[in-house]
């Protein structure tokens, strides 16, 4: 088999990728937004239970939050399918991470801008998505990119509970062909074609948000 | 003690450099002899920084000639290396290191550099804080000194390297005005010991005082070369006689 | 089937007797992505194909999941005739994979010293090294001691991956408990706990030391 003809093979599992991966986001967004905005928004014992869950999603390691799921479940009377454990752990996971960057954006703004709101006579909620959210957007842009590569590389995990990935399929080819060397490569390289864009894109736009402190010291 | 034929410290011969296309000092010819006290003045973005930052090397110079002491600069790293161990250099904003104590600062150079003994190094490096009148703070940081007391650290830390030539790039002008007379009297007596010196600096109080020779920069190059005296009360070319008009 | 609290309880010592090999596996780990990280980050700026090199290298380390990093090193070294043990594979797969992400992480320390830190050190002679070790590692360990602390912690997180190339870590015992109970609630749940409790206690730490180090004079 040549290495072309691996990845072929190994290609047939990215819709079962892709979709995790876009089912992930929609977890991921949402509670990105909803959590961190409450986050910013609560105090005391409220904005305990906010972060509580939070860091329970956040803190976790994802590999244990699949297999517990997937595998607990059933035991607990809830049937829920591979696609759906993997989408949502892997969302919740990385919308954990978002929401600290939402909060981190709102926290940055002047404070001015909420009390300029405010004179103009506009309720809280208008003020956050007439004028809060739109300028901390560009601030949270960077760690978006950088949790949707996390996202997409953290796919390969629903291998794990039996989902067709490309992981999967490359285990699978490893098992009937002995050529590890080759069948990982070729899974590596479409990973790194897959994610390498975002990386790309990721790069510009920190560097664009961050301009004007550009400097490199050569050693 | 000046012998009767004073040896050359630092040779410039027609040296010019460019960053990218923008040439910043053309055709610099310039020699100081050993003990010689030189002040270079002019205005901002005249080359002056350029000029003094390519007798150590920190930039390299594209056309001409730099000699320091007996070693040409070149690409040769050990020359290099050999030339910045008898240089030392005061900057505007002092570059102390600011995670070692005053003392370490001081230390750090002689022992990794020099080979010093830790126990000599710190015996130097307290005489010359001694000198710049600092020997109390030895013990704190940087960050803990007032900017007069760090500049004279940062003569303090060079001076530990005993070298043979001084390199001061405007060490007063980011001081407060009640801070420059402590940094200046520092480097009126480190003159009186017959180092040999070449600062940038619009102290002209100072000049007077201790320089052999004013020079004056514009453009990337030098305009005139005189006598302190000479220069501040009948200075020569056109564009100094214009610069000393507006920093009077 | 409901939990077990009793049952739980029962298998937290088993569980717990492998956290010396997760916390040998995080302290190995991050020393091996610290050091390597910031190789390439010294190399990177070294020359310009150095720059290029790393870059790339770096790039791929960050585009590819750790998972399969480790599938590679535990199937295909083997292939060419070097067979290391799994907590061996996976705490080299572990540096090397947040190597790539220190690297980044220093970058933004050692970019934030100034400039003239470079040319104090050069103008007093210190050769390269010298100025690494002395100048530029301190004071950039200082700047990057947050998110080299996270990444830390996400290491930790990463731990139980080994358990997929049979290191007898606490997710693979929990799962070896599951199979052998048919529960999985309990394990699943024990394990998750003690790691939540391990992340938490760590990014913990890491907020104190950052505070601490924002304090002390030497930041002035
Ligand atoms: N690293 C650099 N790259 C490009 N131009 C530079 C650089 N450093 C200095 N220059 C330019 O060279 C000129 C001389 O700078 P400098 O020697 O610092 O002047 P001075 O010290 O007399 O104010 C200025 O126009 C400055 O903008
Ligand atoms: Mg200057």
């Amino acid at each position: 088999m040549s290495l072309f003809d691996i990845m072929a093979s190994i290609l047939v599992g990215i819709n079962v990728t892709m979709k995790v991966t876009l089912y992930g986001m929609l977890y991921a967004v949402p509670f990105a937004f909803v959590f961190g905005v409450a986050q910013h928004f609560t105090n005391g014992i409220p904005r305990l239970i906010v972060t509580s869950i939070i860091e329970f999603w956040r803190s976790s390691p994802v590999i244990i939050l699949i297999y517990g799921f997937y595998f607990s479940l059933p035991g607990l009377g809830i049937n829920l399918s591979a696609m759906t454990v993997g989408a949502m752990v892997l969302g919740l996971n990385i919308g954990g991470y978002g929401s600290q960057a939402v909060r981190a954006a709102l926290q940055a703004l002047d404070p001015g801008q909420v009390e300029a709101g405010y004179a103009l006579g506009f309720r809280r909620l208008r003020i956050l998505y007439l004028i809060e959210l739109p300028q901390a957007l560009a601030a949270m842009t960077p760690t978006f990119i950088n949790q949707f590569i996390q996202l997409v590389k953290g796919t390969s995990l629903v291998s794990l509970v039996t989902l067709a990935d490309m992981t999967f399929l490359a285990k699978a080819l490893s098992q009937i062909h002995y050529a590890p060397a080759k069948i990982y490569t070729a899974l590596l390289i479409v990973y790194f074609l897959m994610c390498y864009p975002a990386t790309i894109v990721g790069r510009m736009i920190e560097r664009r948000v961050s301009r004007g402190r550009e400097v490199s010291h050569d050693l | 003690m000046q012998s009767a034929l004073p040896p050359i410290a630092v040779a410039l011969s027609n040296v010019s450099k460019w960053y990218g296309k923008f040439q910043v000092l053309t055709d610099i010819n310039l020699t100081v002899k050993r003990g010689e006290k030189i002040v270079i003045c002019g205005p901002s973005g005249s080359g002056k920084s350029t000029m003094i930052r390519c007798i150590n090397r920190l930039e390299g110079h594209q056309r001409g000639k730099i000699v320091v002491g007996d070693t040409e600069l070149t690409n040769d790293l050990k020359k290099v290396d050999e030339v910045r161990r008898d240089v030392g250099m005061v900057f505007q904003h002092f570059n102390l290191f600011p995670h070692l104590t005053i003392l370490q600062n001081c230390t750090l150079a002689p022992i990794w550099v020099r080979k010093m003994s830790r126990r000599d190094a710190e015996e130097v490096a307290m005489d010359y804080l001694q000198r710049v009148k600092i020997p109390e703070q030895a013990h704190k940081y940087p960050g803990q000194l007032s900017g007069g007391q760090q500049q004279r650290v940062a003569i303090a830390r060079s001076l530990c390297m005993n070298p043979k030539i001084m390199l001061f790039d405007e060490p007063t002008s980011a001081l407060d005005p009640e801070m420059v007379k402590e940094v200046l009297d520092t480097m009126v007596s480190l003159a009186s010991d017959g180092m040999t010196m070449l600062c940038v600096t619009h102290e002209m109080g100072f000049a007077r005082e201790v320089a052999d020779r004013v020079i004056f920069m514009d453009a990337g190059q030098i305009v005139e070369t005189n006598a302190p005296e000479a220069f501040f009360s009948t200075p020569q070319h056109p564009r100094s006689k214009l610069f000393l008009s507006q920093i009077l | 089937m409901t939990f077990d609290p009793e049952f739980a309880l029962s298998i937290l010592p088993r569980i717990l007797s492998t956290i010396t090999t997760t916390l040998f596996a995080t302290i190995i780990g991050c020393m091996g992505a610290a050091a390597l990280g910031f190789l390439w980050e010294i190399v990177r700026r070294s020359s310009k194909p150095g720059r290029y090199t790393m870059r790339f290298l770096i790039d791929f380390i960050r585009s590819t999941p750790l998972l399969v990093q480790i599938y590679f090193f535990y199937f295909v070294l083997p292939e060419y005739g070097l067979t290391l043990p799994g907590l061996v594979v996976g705490v080299l797969a572990l540096s090397l994979y947040y190597s790539g992400y220190l690297a980044e992480v220093f970058k933004g320390g050692i970019d934030s010293i100034p400039a003239g830190q470079f040319e104090a050190a050069k103008a007093l002679g210190l050769s390269r090294l010298q100025l690494i070790m002395f100048v530029i590692a301190p004071q950039m360990l200082r700047n990057v001691a947050a998110p080299m602390g996270n990444y830390f912690v996400s290491l930790l997180k990463a731990t139980p991956y080994l358990a997929i190339i049979a290191v007898p870590e606490m997710l693979s015992v929990a799962l070896e408990i599951a199979s052998e109970t048919f529960r999985y609630t309990e394990p699943m749940t024990v394990v998750g706990i003690i790691f939540l409790t391990l992340a938490l206690c760590f990014s913990g730490l890491v907020k104190v030391i950052e505070s601490r180090l924002r304090l002390s004079p030497k930041a002035g």
